[in-house]
């Protein structure tokens, strides 16, 4: 007999300054479908509607709005940045629309009709910045994108380390795409910070990181870099300058889990050997199967019954134990942080013992506590070292 | 010259820097519905007098020393995302008023009204703050003529201040005005006429 249909949109750019990652998050959304619609655990199944905006803002709301009012689709997978995603806003709340929005952001925005599967800032830029100042420096150097992302990024960094009596010792902004970066590097060449944070990001930070690696190197010095993004898919483009980065992240392509074993396996024989998941892409993955057992919970695809079957209802996903926070429809994830190697992978050395509860607005951050001596992480109490 | 109502808005002008077009367009077809003249502006360009600015928060930060905001008009800021790093670059533009992006039709009034209104009582306390300032500032002067007083007619201070005070009455004056003109005559001044 064949399963009743649910149509589901996928809104993401093949093309434009972002196509990679647009990539990614669509190739993890697809795979995830065509599992649901192969697993004997739903009794419906997915059909795709792929709409790509091409990276043009406008042009997500346009997609939207098609997906919702021709195609009739109660769920959309899919943005990657902010921006695109504010676009898609106004239409999915209007018209009682999901959107499970994939990549990791800066917080401060929640609303009843988006599922946020992506990491919140108490997830990566909060335990990044803890262990650096418990472990490395309380001096780092800032240079970034000049948008939202970076400049809040930096923002809650500047917080963090200043109440630990540290300094952001300078705080260096390029245009998004701006390949210029050689004046960044001589500049960190003759401060020497002891730590250099990294919230560029697409072509420019690939630019930076290949040419820090060379000049640090030539000047004899062993700055380590950090990231809050950086993923499996880019290690590569970069090559082997891009070793050494401390990156914290809720997923990583080397987590030892056997839900992950088996997703990579599978990735791998679908997409080639020398192909990696990466952070967003899986994040997508994630949002499939959740919007997916919500669904089958439901026993509709209606946006109210879905969203309140979806809340708190637990997920053993690729990274790990996931479910959407029902409190502000963000998701539950574990905090990891891991170092790059030269095999373009990342070797976790810390994780959270428990899925952390998200903190879009950061309403739970006391800036205040002090690093500890024991290695710990505060405001992140479950953590532990795990190499 | 009466003030214009906050609430009538017809024949204001208007600078614009938006970039989203279906969010400049809105904006246009609004503001021609309440009769309000608008121009398009990028930071950066020259730009003529206006009563109320809009801001689209893409435009910041606003880093440049001639890509200021014109002066003297109300501003409004469209604003993207609600990050405290953004709404410090917003609030330092002093913005009246605030509308949230993608722009609708509704809303735009009320922060049109919302903006006239905050300027128009912020420049009401500005005036009243400067006349106090210069009050407090006189003070020192009006001290120095009741000593004045004091002295040249032999009467205690609260008998000058009273000197003082009358003729300021009776000559339909400031007590400030007539200290300073009894500082720098060495007298009290003569009722004129």
């Amino acid at each position: 007999m064949t399963k009743p249909s649910i149509p589901v949109g996928l809104l993401s750019s093949k093309s434009g300054p972002y196509q990679a990652m647009g990539r990614e998050i669509l190739k993890s959304a697809l795979m995830a479908i065509d599992e649901v619609n192969d697993s004997p655990d739903f009794d419906f199944s997915f059909t795709a509607h792929v709409r790509d905006p091409g990276g043009v803002i406008s042009e997500y709301h346009t997609a939207c709005d098609d997906l919702i009012r021709n195609v009739g689709v109660d769920h959309i997978v899919g943005c990657y940045t902010s921006a695109s995603r504010k676009q898609v806003l106004p239409i999915v709340e209007r018209t009682e629309r999901l959107l499970w929005y994939p990549a990791r952001y800066e917080g401060f925005e929640c609303s009843d009709n988006v599922m946020y599967v992506g990491a919140s800032p108490n997830h990566n830029v909060v335990p990044l910045v803890r262990y650096v100042l418990d472990n490395l420096s309380r001096q780092i150097f800032c240079v970034g994108s000049n948008y939202v992302w970076t400049w809040e990024t930096n923002r809650v960094t500047r917080e963090l380390v200043t109440a630990a009596d540290g300094r952001i010792v300078a705080e260096r902004l390029l245009e998004l795409g701006e390949g210029r970066v050689a004046h960044i590097v001589d500049e960190i060449v003759r401060r020497k910070p002891p730590i250099v944070f990294n919230t560029l990001v697409g072509s420019s930070s690939y630019d930076f990181i290949r040419a820090f690696q060379a000049g640090t190197a030539a000047a004899g010095l062993g700055i380590p870099m950090l990231s809050c993004s950086l993923c499996e898919p880019e290690l590569k483009i970069v090559g082997p300058a891009s070793a050494g980065c401390i990156t914290s992240s809720a997923y990583f392509e080397s987590i030892d889990l056997p839900e992950n074993r088996a997703f990579v396996a599978r990735w791998k024989a679908r997409y080639g050997d020398d192909s990696s998941p990466s952070v967003d892409g899986q994040s997508a993955y994630v949002a499939v199967f959740l919007l997916a057992r919500a669904v089958q919970r439901a026993g509709t695809s209606q946006v109210n019954e879905v969203r309140r079957a979806a809340a708190f209802y637990r997920y053993d996903s690729p990274q790990g134990p996931v479910w959407i926070d029902g409190d502000n429809n963000h998701c539950v994830l574990t905090p990891r942080l891991a170092v790059s190697n030269a095999q373009g992978q990342f070797d976790i050395f810390w994780e959270a013992d428990a899925p952390v509860k998200p903190d879009p607005y950061l309403s739970q951050l006391d800036v205040a506590v002090r690093p500890s001596q024991d290695g710990r992480v505060p405001n992140a109490p479950h953590l532990r070292i795990v190499k | 010259m009466s003030k214009p109502s906050s609430f009538s808005l017809r024949g204001r002008k208007a600078l614009a820097a938006i970039k989203d077009e279906r969010d400049a367009s809105i904006v246009r077809r609004q503001f021609d519905r309440l009769g309000i003249e608008l121009s398009a502006w990028t930071p950066g360009a020259p730009a003529g007098a206006a009563d109320v600015v809009l801001i689209d928060d893409d435009f910041l930060p606003l880093a440049t020393a001639d890509a200021r905001i014109p002066e003297g008009g109300a501003v409004i800021v469209l604003l993207g995302t609600e990050t405290p790093s953004r709404l410090k670059l917003v609030l330092d533009l002093d913005p009246a008023s605030f509308l949230i992006k993608p722009l609708r039709s509704a809303g735009i009034y009320a922060a049109l009204v919302m903006a006239f209104e905050r300027l128009e009582r912020n420049n009401d306390i500005k005036h009243q703050l400067a006349k106090m300032d210069a009050r407090l500032r006189a003070r020192r002067v009006v001290l120095t003529a009741v000593l004045q007083v004091m002295q040249t007619h032999g009467l205690a201070e609260p008998a000058a201040f009273a000197l003082i005070r009358r003729t300021a009455m009776e000559q339909r004056k400031t007590i400030e005005q007539v200290a300073a003109e009894l500082v720098a005559q060495g007298q009290l001044p003569r009722a004129a006429g």
